[in-house]
């Protein structure tokens, strides 16, 4: 080998632990800045606030740090990873997001699921087990771009039980177009709760890399908590 | 909040903050006594099964004596809220630590930094005694789970813990395992409800082979294989990626360690991977284990074999210790 890997693809040789992935395709539109409505502090801020409450809380449970991998995708460059799936441990920090552009969710979904798929690959090539990977869809708008194809797609793999579709509408968000990239119904935010859901969302990362089988069927944590207050 | 839970005289005991918690119900240890923890199932567990799952602890706190040992945390007493409604039960605490620390490539550093080969191997035979205290009463296991072996780094013992879930049976009465995870079950056991399995020797003997595989390789499962389905996928077609014409290994240092075992070390695991797979009478047993592991760890002690957790290097062929004169099994590797 010529050129060294880079420590993500070293870490499946390195760390056979099963694999949970975790996308974020997250929303980092010019409205998240709170364009018209009237927030105390900005959308941006508390979902960069809760970005880094999210990684710290992973890297604070060591077992789920060496097995959740997070990768990033936002609006204001769809076609490429902010952050490829890089697994929890090797992770130095998200860059903060600045609300920038319109919302090619389409597009972005698109790059995120092509990311999973390339991974998965890696891990069936390193003989490291995976758990059913997760998507997180974050928006406070609706897709500016042509994402039905790309919520049909989606949708399908969470039909078919090969990806959790997760998506969360923030205030302003068209929730029914959301929805229509899960199988599962979009959560609505309350107000900025950024810490709450990503508190969950840890938890629930936490608990998936736990359970003994990869094969088990993944019984979604509760919602009760963050989506009801 | 703290909670007060009695015994069967009404005799009150404050607990402690939490200790853990699981599916079926969570742990404290008692507030004037830490040696002692007591676990409540949950109120939903209990209004599901709590009748059966009070007949089950009951029988086993009535065989206590014999297994008041350090290997078991074993159920000792019944306890009850205060409108004399049973809750759970209280035993003692096993100290160490959990036995996925060990069989993890990265954190097994942190949490048994002076290990060797020797010190694993003594691990393991202290795990299997534990199994042998069970097995030895009829009772089952089932459940084979990383997380319910405690283990001491320095005097290398090991507890087992989560006692109740256990296939037990008295007076007649069986109460199964309702319990497990797919990848650590034998294929004749998959793909039914936990509660309607009956498990026995030789299913807990698959079930073993897959702990001890992962313990020696660092948390790599034994079905781990590239370009293969997942492990259970792999286990159902018994696609062991280990020994000679195998394919699939995986890169990375699982073929140097796999080189270093005996030869009829290495024999059980091909024989419990691939003809075990369907044919339970085909699994080694217990003893089969234990002698394999202490031939092993005998031969380290004459320097037969690298005591490296992670060798650098494979093992060169004329090793002692590999060759095949030695042992009389029909594999080869």
């Amino acid at each position: 080998m010529t050129y060294p890997l880079p420590a993500r693809y070293s870490d499946l040789i390195e760390n056979p632990s099963p694999r949970c992935a975790c996308m974020l395709v997250l929303d980092d539109s010019f409205s998240m800045s709170g364009g018209l409505l009237t927030f105390k502090n900005r959308p941006i801020d508390e979902l960069n606030a809760g970005l880094a409450q999210f990684l710290q809380e992973i890297q604070d449970d060591e077992f789920a740090s060496y097995s959740v991998e997070i990768g990033v995708v936002t609006t204001s460059s769809p076609d490429v990873e902010m952050l490829s799936l890089t697994p929890s441990h090797q992770i130095e920090g998200f860059d903060t997001l600045k609300p920038n552009g319109c919302t090619p969710l389409g597009r972005a979904v698109d790059t995120a699921l092509c990311a999973l798929e390339q991974r998965k690959t890696e891990y069936k090539k390193n003989g490291v087990a995976y758990y059913q990977p997760w998507l997180v869809l974050i928006s406070d708008g609706a897709p500016t771009d042509h994402w039905q194809e790309s919520a049909r797609k989606a949708k399908a793999l969470a039909e078919e039980r090969k990806l959790v579709v997760l998506p969360v509408a923030v205030q302003g968000a068209d929730i029914n177009i959301l929805s229509q990239f899960s199988n599962r119904p979009a959560k609505q935010l309350q107000g900025l709760k950024f810490k709450d859901f990503f508190a969950w969302l840890s938890a629930s990362m936490a608990q998936v890399s736990r359970s003994a089988s990869t094969a088990s069927a993944i019984d979604l944590p509760s919602t009760t908590g963050w989506d009801s207050i | 909040m703290s909670v007060t839970v009695f015994d069967h005289t009404q005799t009150p005991q404050l607990l402690d903050a939490e200790l853990a918690r699981g599916g079926e119900g969570a742990v404290y240890p008692l507030a004037h006594r830490h040696d002692i923890l007591v676990k409540l199932y949950h109120p939903n567990k209990l209004s599901l099964d709590g009748a059966e799952l009070q007949a089950k602890i009951e029988a086993m706190i009535a065989v206590k004596q014999d297994f008041i040992d350090d290997a078991l945390s074993w159920p000792l007493l019944s306890v009850f809220d205060d409108k004399r409604q049973w809750q759970g039960y209280a035993m003692k605490r096993a100290n160490g630590v959990p036995m996925t620390n060990l069989a993890h490539a990265c954190l097994y550093t942190k949490y048994f930094p002076q290990l060797d080969r020797s010190g694993l191997v003594k691990i393991l035979l202290n795990y299997l005694d534990a199994v042998e205290r069970l097995h030895s009463k009829g009772i089952f296991i089932g459940d084979f789970n990383l997380n319910n072996a405690m283990c001491h780094p320095a005097d290398l013992s090991v507890t087992l813990i989560d006692c109740d879930s256990v296939q037990f049976s008295a007076k007649g009465r069986v109460f199964p395992c309702c319990v497990g995870s797919p990848d650590l079950t034998p294929v004749e056991h998959l793909g039914r409800a936990f509660k309607d399995i009956q498990r026995n020797r030789e299913s807990d003997c698959f079930s073993l082979a897959i702990i001890l595989f992962k313990c020696l390789m660092l948390g790599r499962h034994p079905y781990d294989i590239v370009g293969g389905a997942d492990p259970v996928g792999n286990m159902r077609q018994g696609n062991f990626p280990y020994g000679r014409g195998a394919r699939g290994l995986p890169p990375g240092h699982w073929y140097n360690i796999w080189s270093h075992m005996p030869f009829r070390l290495k024999n059980l695991f091909i024989q419990v991977f691939t003809e075990g797979v369907r044919t339970p009478a085909a699994r080694p047993d217990l003893p089969d284990w234990r002698d394999a592991l202490q031939v092993y760890l005998k031969e380290m002690r004459k320097g037969w074999h690298e005591t490296a957790i992670k060798p650098a290097h494979p093992k060169s062929s004329e090793h002692r210790g590999n060759s095949k004169s030695q042992v009389s099994v029909a594999f080869s590797h």
